[in-house]
């Protein structure tokens, strides 16, 4: 574990060598994210100019949703951007091979060596929405709130990660996957509105094949009404977790499934 | 106009066939996009259900669904890649090839590009929007298809591709001074995708910031057709904003001309 962190911590030093080298088309990359959000707020405010609740919902409640669905969304694109190269093009073009020769693990490897700074853009935004909307959206400030709050945000991060890991690991098998990566990672766009607006079937995809409503939507409801916390924040661990290991799973049979588009 | 067409469909047809091996990949990313048109249909119809009324700044449900895919379809009509080739042929110095032909360089781009809107009219345009149509036709119970709007939307999106086209030959120029464009890229794609309308409809944005976008020429790129397509427009209105488009068609190819002039003097290939 330690030997890890200590590579880790290389490859990251390195990686922040090569932003620097190209520092404005990063800054610009991470202000387009953030502009892209910004958008997005400013429609709600539009919407909600007109009327007074959306859904049940008052405008800060919507946006503590939004808000939050960003920070999960932001800490998997920092920290595991790789992935999407691995369904478009590494296993294409043969240069997985690499990761295989290396004594430390192949998705270890592929994971450590991108860090995206451009989500910072959805971080920094993210971080702001909730601090400004937590209060008057009903959230009580409690240390167990604030913890739950933390687990809340590293499962959501997850399954993030699991729906990117499972769906890139096909490119093991079928060579290029990032379409079907795309397909699935669109869904997310679900979670930045309360569940209860979609259709029954819909809600039940989000919830339960693609769970993204619990990225966003349940765990804010607990947060911002206290109600249900088995099913919003316990829900989400048990989803997440399974999720991960179903996505491993898939990742570590592809592996041995791999042969070398060579080059 | 047949010996144009002689010199420069060659370089549309070969861009179809190397576009339709990846029709695979097509198909995926509308299925993308196409889950954003839900997610914003499903707000919209919650937004009419909270507020109780029909009408939402002079937008019926009707209207937004409308509104929603139409613009969705019109931003195949009007992609352009020609920023991406500019910027990739400079970089693999394989834009030499292209100078020694005896073609005009413009004119080649051009007709490769102008293959993405032709495939994509005929695999993913027809296609949604009949069932738009179907749709609209069922809630309603007649059939509310308008040829006449239909042709004027045709035209309207061709110069609203012209537009696109010129503008991202001038970003691919950039490329001559700069040798990263994916934090350009991206940001040219999100601030056009606010400017152009196709997030929020200009129509919904104060006074001033919508008098302002609506002559610029991102608004030509996907609200004024859209807009069009709808029947929204007064026949005056129509004129007008049909005009201000061929006018930023006009003014945007005499500019990527002027940036073409002064890039090519910058150009060195290495290697290549």
């Amino acid at each position: 574990m330690k030997r890890l962190l200590k590579i880790y911590r290389m490859m990251l030093s390195q990686n922040i060598k090569a932003l620097m080298e190209y520092r404005i088309d990063f800054i610009i990359g991470a202000l387009s994210f953030m502009i892209d959000q910004a958008v997005g707020i400013g429609f709600i405010f539009i919407i909600f100019y007109q009327i007074p609740q959306l859904g049940g919902f008052t405008l800060d409640q919507i946006v503590f949703i939004y808000g939050f669905s960003l920070i999960p969304k932001g800490l998997d694109h920092m920290f595991t951007d790789n992935l999407w190269n691995v369904g478009y093009f590494i296993v294409q073009k043969g240069q997985f091979d690499k990761y295989l020769t290396r004594p430390i693990s192949p998705l270890f490897h592929v994971i450590a060596e991108k860090f995206q700074i451009d989500a910072a853009g959805e971080l920094i935004m993210g971080i702001v929405l909730v601090c400004i909307s937590a209060g008057s959206a009903g959230v009580r400030f409690t240390w167990y709130n604030v913890l739950l709050f933390i687990v809340a945000v590293i499962f959501a991060s997850m399954i993030y990660t699991a729906i990117k890991l499972g769906t890139a690991a096909l490119a093991f098998r079928i060579k290029v996957s990032g379409q079907i990566i795309q397909v699935f990672y669109m869904t997310n766009e679900f979670a930045k509105y309360p569940a209860v607006i979609y259709g029954n079937v819909i809600k039940f995809i989000i919830t339960y094949v693609v769970p993204f409503a619990f990225t966003g939507y349940y765990p804010c409801v607990y947060f911002m009404t206290g109600e249900n916390p088995l099913f919003n924040i316990g829900g989400l661990v048990v989803i997440s977790g399974l999720l991960t290991f179903i996505a491993l799973i898939i990742w570590q049979t592809g592996l041995k499934a791999y042969e070398s588009a060579g080059s | 106009m047949g010996r144009v067409l002689r010199l420069y469909f060659p370089f549309t047809r070969a861009s179809i066939q190397s576009s339709l091996m990846y029709s695979l990949n097509m198909i995926f990313f509308s299925l993308s996009e196409l889950l954003y048109c839900f997610v914003m249909y499903y707000l919209w119809k919650a937004v009419f259900e909270s507020s109780g009324g029909s009408d939402f700044m002079g937008f019926d449900m009707q209207d937004m669904v409308l509104y929603l895919f139409i613009t969705n379809v019109t931003a195949y009509l009007t992609m352009s890649d020609a920023d991406n080739t500019i910027a990739d042929e400079i970089k693999d110095g394989s834009i030499s090839m292209r100078l020694l032909k005896p073609v005009s360089f413009s004119m080649s781009v051009l007709f490769k590009d102008i293959a993405g809107p032709i495939v994509m009219f005929c695999m993913v345009f027809v296609p949604m929007t009949a069932c738009v149509e179907i749709y609209r036709a069922v809630t309603v119970g007649a059939v509310m298809f308008n040829i006449v709007n239909f042709a004027l939307y045709l035209v309207s999106a061709v110069m609203a591709y012209l537009i696109s086209f010129f503008m991202n030959m001038c970003f691919g120029f950039l490329a001559f001074y700069t040798t990263n464009l994916w934090g350009m890229g991206m940001f040219k794609k999100i601030v056009l995708k606010f400017l152009s309308g196709a997030v929020i409809p200009l129509a919904f944005l104060p006074d001033l910031l919508r008098n302002i976008l609506s002559f610029l020429p991102f608004a030509s790129l996907s609200y004024i057709p859209v807009m069009i397509y709808m029947g929204k427009y007064s026949t005056s209105e129509l004129v007008f904003n049909m005009c201000l488009q061929l006018a930023w068609v006009a003014v945007l190819a005499l500019l990527s001309r002027l940036v073409w002039k002064s890039a090519i003097k910058k150009l060195s290939v290495q290697g290549g």
